[in-house]
């Protein structure tokens, strides 16, 4: 095997893949704006399904109550200065009404409230609402919160009336203090899926390549002129091995530069409760770090080396691109079985687990507790992955019947 | 020079080339005569080192194709049939280069070579443009230019004008016959007599893997008191039978 040869080999495939409209689509492109369209338009919904929920609230009166003394109450008291709920007129039955979207809210209050304000009793309010729609149901809170709070500023008051302070209505008050949030960022959405993310791009980013350095070379009858030039074919092997395992790096570059820009179009996506990002704080020792790089690097190669055992062994291209989406479910089963998975449920063995040990590595990492012995076990089992596959692909490379099928 | 003994090579039950010796003198034209399935690819893979004989050798030149496979591939050149197999996306001066840095040869003995074959093809209005987008004629002329870029001094063609039209055709003869002129030892394989007749100096005739005779035409003519190759050929397939 000559480096040199290894060398020219890999330059020339990087250009040749680098002018292919396919591989920058799906090994840079992709992996560049699906998270800036995807948060995109996940903020784009978000915002709007918020701005029903919180504008136009539309409440009807249901036909025993709708007088002109309880529309004055709910109109100029109860609903006063609420500018997003508004009272609309129903012609129709209140339930059909609500099915027809005419009003989201049917109120029913009882006809006898001045004197029960009055006498200090409970009025009775009941509303009608579609709990299924997702909008009745989030405004429901709105309204509840207007008629409670219209509620407590009688009890203010009355107690002002008796000469009473309304701190007799709470007699504990009860403060929360969270722990500061030192390297842990646990809850954080995007730190759980990021490995799995992570893990299928790295799955399909070399694929484009992979397909087209062997199976395309074959089908476009290139391979035979290359196997008569001088290099050996594990020199050939090796430039193409570097060519796959660069694109699959430079799809997960992709993927984190799109991500950051995902994450500057819509920051609140980064947290489960859609609020304070808080990535400022967050940091990974250099030593971590660099072991977790080399950890993906090696995952990288480990799919190089399959993809390219799998190119090799296909007949044409279709036969490979139909083996090779089949590799992705390697990658996304472990992917997906350990999503929700927390940095402290895993265990020391999931980091000997090939593509389990680099998305085990990589939450640990993410998630902060870090162990350094974890980590080497993942890079050093990795290695290990990375020998047998190449040594596989290596085996498969030399076999003329394999080489030679058609 | 070049001088295969014995070459066997078995796929499973299948022996595809069986037991053929011949030799081959510098500068001139040897045509492996064969109908279909009787073994010239497989023959000339093995001499290009890309299959491992079953039994037996071949040297070309100096170098043995089992034991120093990659020396053989630095001196041979080859042109098999069908496709120009040139990569689409590089340029006709790129596929050149590769194919030269890949044989070891300097980055300036590549550019000088080049620009002396794009003169020499007529190349020189294409030779910056990718290869995907020329004409079959334009990517034929290239794919002669990058066999030979290296001088090698073998050339193996693999039933070269398979497909082609007969200009096309009639460029690949005179591509080999210029080959020759270099003084280029040649190894042709062909199932159309009248090529092998045009071109070839001496001819074996292989028929299941088999060699069942070698000579000029004129020998084999005298030989077997036929007229035309075609007749000698048919002949000889009975015999074999
Ligand atoms: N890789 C392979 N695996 C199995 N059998 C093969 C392989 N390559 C060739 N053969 C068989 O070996 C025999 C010789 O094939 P070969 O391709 O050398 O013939 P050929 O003379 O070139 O024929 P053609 O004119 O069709 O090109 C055939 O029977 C073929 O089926
Ligand atoms: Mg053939």
């Amino acid at each position: 095997m000559s480096l040199r040869h290894m060398w020219i080999v890999f330059r020339k495939e990087a250009r040749d893949l680098a002018r292919d409209r396919r591989t920058l689509v799906s090994s840079l492109l992709i992996p560049l704006i699906m998270y800036p369209v995807l948060f995109g338009l996940m903020s784009m919904g978000m915002d709007k399904l918020d701005r029903d929920i919180q504008q136009n609230i539309t409440v009807a009166l249901a036909p025993s109550s709708d007088t002109g003394e309880v529309r004055d109450f709910l109109q100029n008291r109860v609903f006063l200065g609420r500018e997003s709920i508004r009272l609309v007129e129903i012609n129709v039955d209140p339930v059909e009404a609500i099915k027809k979207g005419e009003a989201r809210f049917v109120l029913e209050v009882a006809a006898d409230f001045e004197e029960k304000i009055a006498t200090h009793q409970p009025v009775a309010i009941s509303i009608l609402y579609d709990d299924s729609d997702t909008m009745a149901a989030g405004s429901v809170g709105i309204v509840n919160q207007a008629i409670a709070a219209y509620g407590q500023s009688l009890v203010v008051e009355r107690l002002n009336e008796l000469g009473i302070s309304t701190d007799i209505l709470q007699p504990v008050r009860i403060d929360y203090a969270s722990i500061p949030d030192d390297q842990k960022s646990g809850n954080h959405m995007i730190l759980m899926m990021l490995p799995m993310m992570m893990t299928i791009m790295i799955a399909v980013g070399g694929i484009p390549a992979a397909t087209d350095l062997v199976a395309g070379e074959k089908e476009r009858s290139t391979f035979e002129p290359l196997l008569t030039t001088k290099p050996g074919r594990m020199s050939l092997l090796f430039g193409k091995y570097l060519t796959v395992t660069l694109f699959s790096l430079v799809s997960v570059v992709a993927q984190f530069a799109g991500m950051t820009m995902g994450i500057l179009v819509n920051p609140g996506y980064l947290s489960m409760n859609g609020s304070s990002p808080g990535l400022g704080g967050f940091s990974v020792p250099l030593g971590a770090l660099v072991l977790v790089i080399l950890i993906t690097v090696a995952l990288g190669m480990v799919f190089a080396g399959l993809q390219l055992a799998i190119s090799t062994y296909s007949r044409s291209f279709k036969e490979a691109q139909t083996y090779l989406s089949f590799l992705i479910f390697v990658a996304m089963i472990p992917a997906y079985a350990t999503m929700m998975m927390q940095p402290q449920d895993l265990q020391a063995v999931m980091f000997a687990v090939p593509v389990l040990n680099a998305i085990a590595a990589l939450k640990m990492v993410l998630g902060g507790a870090i162990s350094n012995t974890n980590l080497l076990i993942a890079l050093f089992s990795s290695m290990i992955y990375v020998i047998i596959t190449l040594v596989f692909s290596a085996r498969l490379f030399r076999r003329e019947n394999v080489l030679f099928r058609s | 020079m070049l001088k295969l003994e014995g070459l066997t090579k078995s796929f499973g039950d299948i022996v595809a080339v069986d037991g053929v010796s011949f030799s081959v003198q510098e500068g001139e034209i040897f045509g492996l005569l064969g109908e279909n399935g009787a073994g010239k690819t497989t023959t000339l893979r093995m001499l290009a080192t890309m299959l491992k004989p079953t039994s037996g050798t071949a040297k070309l030149g100096k170098y043995d194709v089992v034991a120093d496979p990659e020396q053989v591939r630095g001196s041979i050149g080859i042109l098999f049939g069908g496709e120009t197999g040139l990569y689409d996306r590089l340029t006709v001066a790129e596929n050149i280069r590769y194919f030269g840095e890949l044989n070891d040869m300097p980055s300036a003995d590549i550019k000088r070579r080049t620009d002396q074959l794009s003169a020499a093809f007529g190349m020189q209005d294409y030779i910056h443009r990718r290869a995907g987008k020329l004409s079959k004629g334009m990517k034929q002329k290239a794919a002669f230019a990058r066999s030979i870029i290296h001088d090698p001094g073998i050339m193996l063609f693999d039933e070269p004008t398979s497909g082609l039209d007969v200009g096309a055709m009639r460029e690949v003869h005179a591509f080999i016959l210029q080959c020759k002129a270099e003084g280029k030892t040649i190894v042709l394989s062909s199932h159309i007599m009248n090529e092998v007749e045009k071109l070839c100096d001496r001819i074996g005739i292989i028929h299941q893997g088999r060699l069942v005779d070698v000579g000029s035409i004129g020998e084999l003519r005298a030989k077997y008191g036929g007229d035309s190759l075609e007749e000698i050929f048919v002949k000889l397939a009975e015999v074999v039978r």
